[in-house]
């Protein structure tokens, strides 16, 4: 496919989720603007762009969490973007999701959080066994012990952790990240970029990533898609995305202000201007 | 001008639309949660955070409305000779339209401010979502427990704070007027009969279904931030009041008409 004239040519595996003609709309705002991709088995694929660019949008459709103005969503080449809430409840549960804030209930345990989703979707008749899986998920994760904290005694990587090994509980085919380093510091930014590429070789699961870290999109991505203004505008991995020609793409990944961004900040008013001093408020 | 007044217009309703859809589906949903015995510790969960800690405030609101009420009404009956109706002025306004109506609304202040911020917070953490990416429906578990443990003990409640109403109305009425307690109750008892109970409590179904229904609706779709959730919190109770209101006087036309048609055979059977 050449539909943007920046994807790389590889061969690609089967799809596993699917995105067609894809398009959304918030009133009069475009935020997804006839995206098709698919996403491979079995690998990492990353989605980067700036905030704003549709990339939660886009991981959110995948699910159905989010239903499309057009276009249409393929899990297993099963359409779901028409289905009901109770139709999608069974697909649901062979995705997981790590929030961008993990999303933990905070009335509830660790443990209770990942007891949640076996719970609701099986009928419970062995507590020592759910015990079990429990304690193996958080093992998975590094935070075995964990069990009896509620969720605002947690750091902020630990609460990530902790909702990845929720994410994980019903051994899903597919993990969806939204943004699963940002608010972290380096080292624990690392230890999640580990968990993720752990999880991929230990589980054999396909994993989406959405961010805007570059160092966790090179470091877990297979493949790597920039979205910007809602479409796809580069598409391959990490030394196709490095070498890339196009001037968004390269300032984007090198972290550089674009001029558009820098005329802007020159015309509304200089440092001097927005300066203020108690004598400027007095009478 | 016609344009903006256009837009608001179909916005608001397609609004009603979605909340009618929502309003259905948690109906239809708590109904299916009746039979479903992994919905009851839920439920009993509601029941002790909705029930429970609300029978203190109910209470108080009814015994006062029955003290009100005979502070209010005495002169007037006294001027006429006719203290001793004070009973049946008093128990027939608390057990038919003041007790139900301040329970109810008390109820949307308290509980329907609750459940629209616990939900609230979870809709702009994410959490409702949370919960429907691990195939699970929100409506079932969120609202369907919250709407039948009102739906259940809105009623209750009621009772409460009749009782309280009418204790507090023979209170002043004894205590501060000195009104001969033998006949006070002769004549609430021949006032106020089971009928006049029974639409006091039948109401509070309603009231507690439209409290639990607004209130979890106003948390589905509260906007971010700390402005939104507060701000979904006071569209609540802004809209639970107006629709205890309003159903009130479609209840109260209701049970009329319904009263008027069984009244000549009770006259008969009496």
């Amino acid at each position: 496919m050449d539909d943007t004239g920046n994807r790389q040519e590889n061969a690609r595996l089967p799809g596993i989720v699917e995105v067609r003609n894809l398009t959304k709309r918030f009133g009069s705002k475009l935020v997804l603007d006839n995206v098709s991709l698919s996403i491979e088995k079995g690998k990492t694929t990353v989605i980067i762009g700036p905030s704003g660019c549709g990339k939660t949008i886009l991981i959110k459709h995948l699910i159905a969490l989010v239903r499309p103005s057009e276009g249409q969503v393929y899990f297993e080449e099963r359409r779901i973007d028409h289905l009901s809430e109770r139709e999608l409840s069974r697909v649901r549960t062979h995705f997981g999701y790590l929030f961008q804030e993990g999303a933990l209930f905070d009335s509830m345990t660790v443990a209770e959080n990942i007891m949640f989703p076996i719970r609701q979707n099986y009928r419970v008749k062995n507590w020592r066994e759910i015990e079990d899986i429990v304690k193996a998920k958080l093992a998975m994760v590094g935070l075995d012990g964990f069990q009896n904290y509620y969720p605002a005694r947690l750091s902020g990587g630990q609460r990530k952790r902790v909702a990845l090994a929720r994410a994980i509980a019903l051994n899903p085919e597919v993990i969806l990240y939204d943004e699963p380093t940002t608010g972290l510091d380096p080292i624990r930014s690392d230890i999640i970029n580990e968990l993720i590429l752990k999880l991929e070789r230990e589980l054999a699961v396909t994993s989406v990533v959405v961010t805007h870290d570059m160092r966790s999109a090179y470091k877990v991505g297979d493949r790597i898609i920039m979205l910007h203004n809602g479409k796809p505008i580069a598409d391959g991995d990490a030394d196709y995305i490095r070498s890339h020609p196009h001037p968004v793409v390269q300032q984007f990944i090198n972290g550089q202000v674009g001029d558009d961004d820098l005329a802007v900040l020159r015309m509304n008013g200089s440092a001097g201007s927005a300066q203020f001093l108690p004598r400027d408020f007095e009478q | 001008m016609i344009g903006a007044l256009g837009a608001k217009t179909v916005q608001d309703v397609v609004d009603a639309g979605h909340f009618g859809r929502f309003a259905w589906r948690s109906v239809l949903t708590s109904a299916r949660g009746c039979a479903a015995r992994r919905t009851y510790p839920l439920v009993w969960t509601q029941m002790n955070q909705i029930g429970v800690r609300s029978v203190p405030v109910i209470m108080i609101t009814g015994a006062f409305v029955g003290m009100t009420l005979a502070v209010q009404a005495y002169d007037q009956l006294a001027g006429m000779g006719l203290e001793e109706h004070l009973g049946v002025l008093i128990n027939i306004s608390v057990v038919k339209e003041l007790g139900p109506v301040l329970a109810a609304v008390m109820l949307a202040g308290r509980i329907g401010g609750a459940l629209t911020a616990e939900l609230g917070t979870m809709n702009v953490t994410e959490q409702i979502d949370a919960v429907r990416s691990m195939g699970t429906d929100p409506i079932r578990y969120l609202v369907a427990p919250r709407l039948l443990a009102c739906l259940f003990l809105t009623p209750v409640l009621i009772i409460y704070a009749d009782l309280m109403g009418v204790i507090g109305g023979a209170l002043v009425s004894f205590l501060q007027f000195g009104i001969n307690s033998r006949a006070y109750w002769d004549l609430s008892a021949y006032g106020v009969d089971f009928w006049d109970v029974g639409v006091g409590v039948v109401k509070g179904f309603f009231f507690g279904a439209a409290i639990a229904i607004i209130s979890c609706y106003k948390g589905f779709t509260c906007q971010e931030g700390a402005h939104g959730v507060g701000q979904a919190c006071t569209e609540a109770f802004v809209s639970s009041f107006i629709w205890i209101l309003a159903l009130d006087f479609a209840l109260a036309v209701i049970s009329k008409n319904i009263y008027e048609i069984f009244w000549p055979i009770k006259s008969l059977v009496g």
